[in-house]
């Protein structure tokens, strides 16, 4: 029977996408139409379809993954629309900017909010990494086929590139900040032994500050930093699906090893509700079904939606509360007296500052020492992560486990002592990087010459 | 097969490691290229040697010269040059007069981001500063009789230039 052509143009619609593709519900009436929500779905697809209570808990998660991926959101979101609105050249950058906080309407909220942001950011990424430490979440647990560690080091990959994109946003206003901030991190980069004055050069177009320096930290926030931490993002999440969800899985596993065993299931679907083939849930199974996993949607995609809005409630009202400061024009004569350096990069000036070593006539400079060597180590010591723990498999997904009390607390002494270099920095320096108490009043400064 | 075809390169080998290598060529030449035009070969930069203005219009004493950042020194008939710029990552010192008398002229440079502290003669003595500031050589202009800073040549603690 020919097929009428009415009856053809209704077939090819049919296959355009459909409003269900990227919509869901939030009251499924059955199992099917819970586990369709996801699976089914453009937009949720990469969420698993049901998932233990556990893994949702504040307790455990902090939600601190996913408030840096919704920080990440309102960065670009704001980027973008700064980037319409910023001219990236020495002559104009920093009109630009009062331009945004003076006669652009919302310009301060929307500078304020991408300040902010980032700032909470640089925070959040931070704590998460340390809750990923202290809960071993980057340790490989009872599922098969896991690659944790791997997922550890692309987070560090992404701290750090967290951390660039900070620096290379707070230079582009062009104002003293921006300025001496330059002067002082790609000098640091100079103390790189040997292809030292290489990097310098290369970083700045030139041998000093100029348009060639400005143009290329603006690609390289607006272009390569945010590209190569979304693909990163994306990697890191595929890796939790991968590995089976957060780490906690894990422990709700051997948990149901150790009690009583119940009847022994005889289902062997998967969590995707496929059957046919090896899919990256099929490991997943390990956990029992009925008694521990409950169903995404709605139950995490409601969690997912409260703490989406809170983050964007929290940004706009500090961003509302605190507005973005705007220091002096990049005046290279001058350095203001003390230049600090944003709060998240002290305990980095404080370390330079302090790590000038000198034995008989023979001095290293502390750039090196504290600037390149003392984070460089850092860095290693952290990417060295995974092999360094000893603990077995029941230390991972669970908060502060007694066989990696030394490893936890080797690491909450050096995040205390990064934070105390923070705070010393912050609030105990004043002019010439003098040491004052808190409460004592810095001098009134000296006359400039 | 006799033994000897075990040791014979395999044509297939040679023909995938050829490909392999072009494919790599292909790719990784532009990036390459890419990198290295972000090296600049032409640079449109303040001079290293400029010229500061005539002897006679320096006071006693140090005057700073801001766009390159320079100290310039006049004792009588005596210059010399100190840099400004903080040996430890940079930044510009500020010249701090320590004597509270008329007579007592004592300076010291003080650097306002990590508190390096260097004497008036440029010796560093406190901070993280690792070296003392660098003098930079002084000479007159053949044509009007300005004194030149070559900051492209540093000299010794202790360069004196006597017009």
């Amino acid at each position: 029977m020919a097929v009428s052509p009415l009856n053809q143009i209704r077939r090819g619609l049919r296959q355009l996408p459909s409003w269900e593709d990227i919509t869901w519900t939030w009251k499924p009436r059955s199992e099917r139409e819970a586990g369709d929500a996801v699976v089914r779905n453009f937009l949720l697809h990469w969420f698993p379809s049901k998932i233990t209570r556990r893994a949702m808990e504040s307790s455990y998660s902090l939600w601190l993954g996913t408030i840096s991926a919704v920080l990440f959101l309102i960065l670009t979101l704001t980027g973008v629309v700064l980037m319409f609105l910023y001219v990236p050249s020495v002559e104009r950058a920093y009109g630009s900017i009062k331009d945004l906080e003076y006669a652009i309407s919302y310009g301060r909220f929307l500078r304020a909010t991408h300040r902010i942001a980032a700032h909470l950011m640089v925070a959040v990424v931070f704590l998460h990494m340390m809750r990923v430490f202290l809960t071993g979440a980057f340790k490989n647990g009872v599922l098969a086929r896991q690659n944790r560690p791997l997922n550890w080091w692309i987070g560090m990959v992404m701290l750090l590139a967290t951390l660039l994109l900070s620096f290379t946003g707070y230079l582009l206003p062009w104002d003293q900040l921006a300025y001496w901030a330059i002067t002082v991190g790609t000098n640091i980069a100079r103390a790189v032994p040997l292809i030292g004055d290489g990097i310098r050069f290369f970083l700045l177009g030139g041998h000093e500050i100029n348009q060639n320096t400005l143009i290329r930290f603006y690609v390289l926030h607006c272009i390569f930093l945010p590209l190569g931490l979304g693909a990163l993002f994306v990697w890191h999440m595929w890796r939790i699906h991968k590995d089976g969800g957060l780490a906690c899985h894990d422990r709700v596993a051997l948990d149901q090893k150790a009690a009583p065993a119940p009847p022994a299931s005889t289902k062997t679907y998967t969590l995707l509700g496929i059957t046919a083939g090896r899919t990256a849930h099929v490991e997943t199974a390990l956990i029992d079904e009925e008694r521990h996993l409950v169903n995404a949607a709605p139950l995490l995609l409601r969690r997912l939606l409260v703490v989406i809005l809170l983050t964007f409630l929290v940004s706009a009202a500090l961003a509302m509360l605190v507005g973005a400061p705007l220091e002096a024009p990049a005046n290279p004569d001058v350095t203001p007296n003390p230049a600090k350096a944003p709060w998240y990069f002290l305990w980095l000036q404080e370390l330079v500052t302090i790590t000038t070593i000198r034995i008989g006539g023979w001095t290293l400079n502390g750039a090196f020492v504290g600037g390149v060597l003392i984070p460089g180590l850092l860095l290693l010591w952290g990417l060295a992560v995974p092999w360094l723990d000893a603990s077995g498999p029941t230390a991972v997904g669970t908060w502060f486990p007694p066989s990696r009390r030394r490893a936890n607390t080797i690491f909450l002494i050096v995040c205390l002592a990064l934070i105390l270099l923070t705070i010393i920095g912050t609030f105990m320096r004043g002019p010439y990087w003098q040491f004052y108490w808190p409460w004592e009043r810095w001098p009134a400064a000296p006359p400039r010459f | 097969m006799s033994k000897g075809d075990e040791d014979k390169v395999k044509r297939r080998d040679v023909i995938s490691k050829l490909g392999t290598g072009a494919v790599g060529a292909a790719f990784g030449l532009p990036v390459l290229m890419s990198v290295r035009s972000l090296v600049p070969n032409a640079l449109y930069e303040s001079p290293r040697r400029f010229k500061a203005g005539r002897p006679e219009e320096f006071p006693d004493g140090p005057t700073f010269v801001p766009e390159q950042r320079v100290f310039i020194f006049r004792e009588g008939k005596t210059f010399y040059c100190i840099s400004a710029t903080c040996t430890h990552l940079g930044c510009t010192v500020q010249l701090v007069r320590l004597g509270r008398t008329a007579a007592d002229q004592t300076i010291e440079f003080h650097c306002p981001c990590h508190g390096s502290k260097f004497r008036g003669d440029g010796t560093n003595y406190a901070g993280p500063a690792p070296r003392p500031l660098d003098y930079f050589k002084l000479e007159l202009a053949p044509d009007d009789g300005q004194l030149v800073v070559d900051m492209s040549q540093t000299a010794d603690k202790g360069w004196r230039f006597t017009v």
